[in-house]
């Protein structure tokens, strides 16, 4: 247990999921997942492609519609909202594959990050915030963010995404594509965020990086959680090593 | 005919095919389709800044001999022609697109959608105005002489009016779509609806915002050319219409610059297709088009997708 829910006790957790089941025609893609997440919480959802991951997230901002189950942000239940309207709730949703705007500039990547905030001087000081968390892409200001690699846009999009303010932040494999030296940065980055209070859900694949700064872990497979606990009953869970962390027999992610 | 007005002459044919091509531009960019009713609204901007001037519709449409009891002058006449015609423009993306996306129809029957509201509206015009062609009368302009000297020669002072009005609305619109948070925000949708979404920019807002600029786009060319060539009946923008959409795809479909290269470039090739010759005028605008086309078939500043993987 964290510290955060020992101290607040809070009786409705920040975000949940109620058997939440997605269906894309005949293919279920999420079958009744159960997720609770209390402010502050770091917990990672790990599992191979396909385990329903994004979709989880994607379910969360609205973006795939639940076919079954709900899920209730602050006690409120999402259902029916508009993708824009999870965004002015305080949902923030790192997308898979980064995203970013290819053909506008680092800055006004940034700058539409914070499209639905009106006060400039809190807009600005976030900037500010981003580029020293970043100090890649304050040098990089005025270049169009297609002309990033892959590490730079990485953090471009993780940048974005903090500079809406979001109480909670949705994270789609980070890591993904990235050299081990900048997934320790990433994860570095993520790690200091959720020292400054963050509540963050972290999609991986590379649940060692994850499990090594997340509070708890899930592990999805075919779109139902197999296996939930703290990160360190998981990390020393053996069926999990074998088949996640990469130290089994032959049989990797 | 001298060199400075044929070249005036085909700047400013150019700025106004410009001005009606980046109204497709807009729409397409945010929607990927091209909204087909866009020449009607043109039409109808002209008519609009007809009526606008006091001008009194002909004997053969339902409203005959109508005069409003006013007449502005033309500087006040073409924005408030352009104001309605964005309206029309908001009212053609409510029941002729919205319906559809809502329904996540396939974007051709989008393109359908347009066509038909485009032939009611040219039909509309014809049973209220009639057939007829009508003139704005160059007495609108209030004081200005007809023609200007422009160094040593001759120019009518319509077509330097035109050019300036246009590059003035050519240049507002580059600033505010690369400086303005509202215009990036349009781009953000253009270029990726779902990122845009999650940044919670609302889509529906900006294409409301695409159609009306487009709008208001094409009912200002539509007042101006009225005035430059005079109002050649309700079927008058379908050429116009047609020639925009080659300057799109010449300069490459969906870019703002490459609309304004692409109108630039036809309009000066009709103006040197010199008198004698004047029938082979879209032959040759056309042939530039097909020409341009073969050699480079993404238009000329159409972009290759630019996303790293």
């Amino acid at each position: 247990m964290t510290a955060a829910h020992d101290l607040a006790a809070p009786s409705v957790p920040l975000l949940e999921l109620r058997r939440l089941t997605v269906r894309y025609g005949a293919i279920t893609a999420l079958r009744g997942v159960d997720l609770s997440l209390q402010q502050g919480e770091l917990v990672t959802l790990l599992g191979a492609n396909g385990a329903g991951k994004s979709t989880t997230l994607r379910a969360i901002s609205q973006l795939v519609r639940a076919s079954a189950g709900s899920i209730h942000w602050r006690g409120a239940d999402l259902a029916g909202r508009r993708p824009e309207a999870t965004v002015k709730l305080g949902i923030g949703h790192c997308p898979e594959g980064r995203r970013v705007l290819a053909r506008q500039s680092v800055a006004s990547n940034l700058e539409l990050g914070a499209w639905l905030r009106r006060d400039k001087a809190g807009i600005a000081a976030d900037l500010e915030r981003c580029y020293q968390l970043f100090p890649r892409l304050a040098e990089r200001q005025r270049q169009l963010a297609g002309s990033l690699s892959g590490g730079e846009q990485q953090m471009l999009a993780i940048a974005r995404s903090l500079m809406a303010r979001p109480s909670l932040l949705l994270l789609d494999e980070p890591s993904l594509g990235l050299a081990p030296k900048l997934v320790a940065e990433v994860m570095g980055t993520l790690a200091e965020l959720h020292r400054d209070g963050l509540t963050m859900l972290l999609v991986e694949q590379n649940a060692n990086a994850a499990l090594a700064i997340a509070d708890r872990g899930l592990v999805l497979e075919a779109g139902a959680v197999r296996l939930a606990g703290t990160a360190q009953e998981l990390l020393a869970n053996a069926e999990l090593r074998a088949s996640y962390l990469g130290d089994g027999e032959g049989s990797g992610p | 005919m001298d060199l400075i007005q044929l070249l005036l002459n085909g700047l400013s044919l150019g700025a106004v095919y410009a001005l009606f091509a980046l109204g497709y531009t807009l729409v397409f960019s945010v929607l990927g389709v091209i909204n087909f009713s866009h020449g009607a609204v043109f039409t109808l901007g002209a008519y609009f800044t007809y009526l606008l001037i006091g001008g009194q519709a002909g004997a053969n449409g339902l409203l005959a001999g109508l005069q409003l009891p006013f007449a502005l002058p033309f500087a006040l006449a073409l924005p408030l022609a352009g104001l309605a015609s964005a309206l029309v423009a908001l009212l053609i993306e409510r029941v002729a697109f919205r319906p559809l996306r809502r329904r996540g129809a396939d974007s051709l029957l989008a393109l359908i959608s347009s066509l038909g509201a485009g032939v009611i509206l040219v039909n509309l015009i014809q049973l209220l105005m009639g057939a007829e062609s009508y003139a704005i009368p160059i007495g609108t302009l209030g004081a200005l002489p007809a023609a200007l000297s422009l160094g040593g020669a001759q120019v009518r002072t319509v077509q330097v009016l035109l050019l300036a009005i246009s590059v003035l609305l050519l240049v507002v619109l580059s600033v505010w779509l690369e400086g303005s948070r509202s215009g990036k925000a349009l781009q953000a949708v253009s270029e990726d609806p779902v990122t845009a979404q999650l940044l919670g920019i609302d889509s529906d807002a900006m294409i409301r915002l695409a159609f009306g600029i487009s709008g208001f786009l094409a009912g200002v060319s539509g007042g101006l050319v009225g005035l430059s060539v005079s109002i050649a009946g309700p079927y008058f923008g379908i050429s116009y219409g047609l020639k925009a959409l080659g300057v799109l795809v010449l300069g490459g479909l969906g870019s703002v610059p490459g609309a304004m290269l692409g109108g630039l470039i036809i309009g000066l090739a009709e103006a040197f297709v010199p008198a004698a010759w004047s029938g082979w005028k879209d032959a040759v605008a056309y042939g530039f088009l097909f020409l341009i086309l073969v050699l480079r078939p993404q238009g000329l500043l159409g972009k290759p997708q630019t996303t790293k993987v």
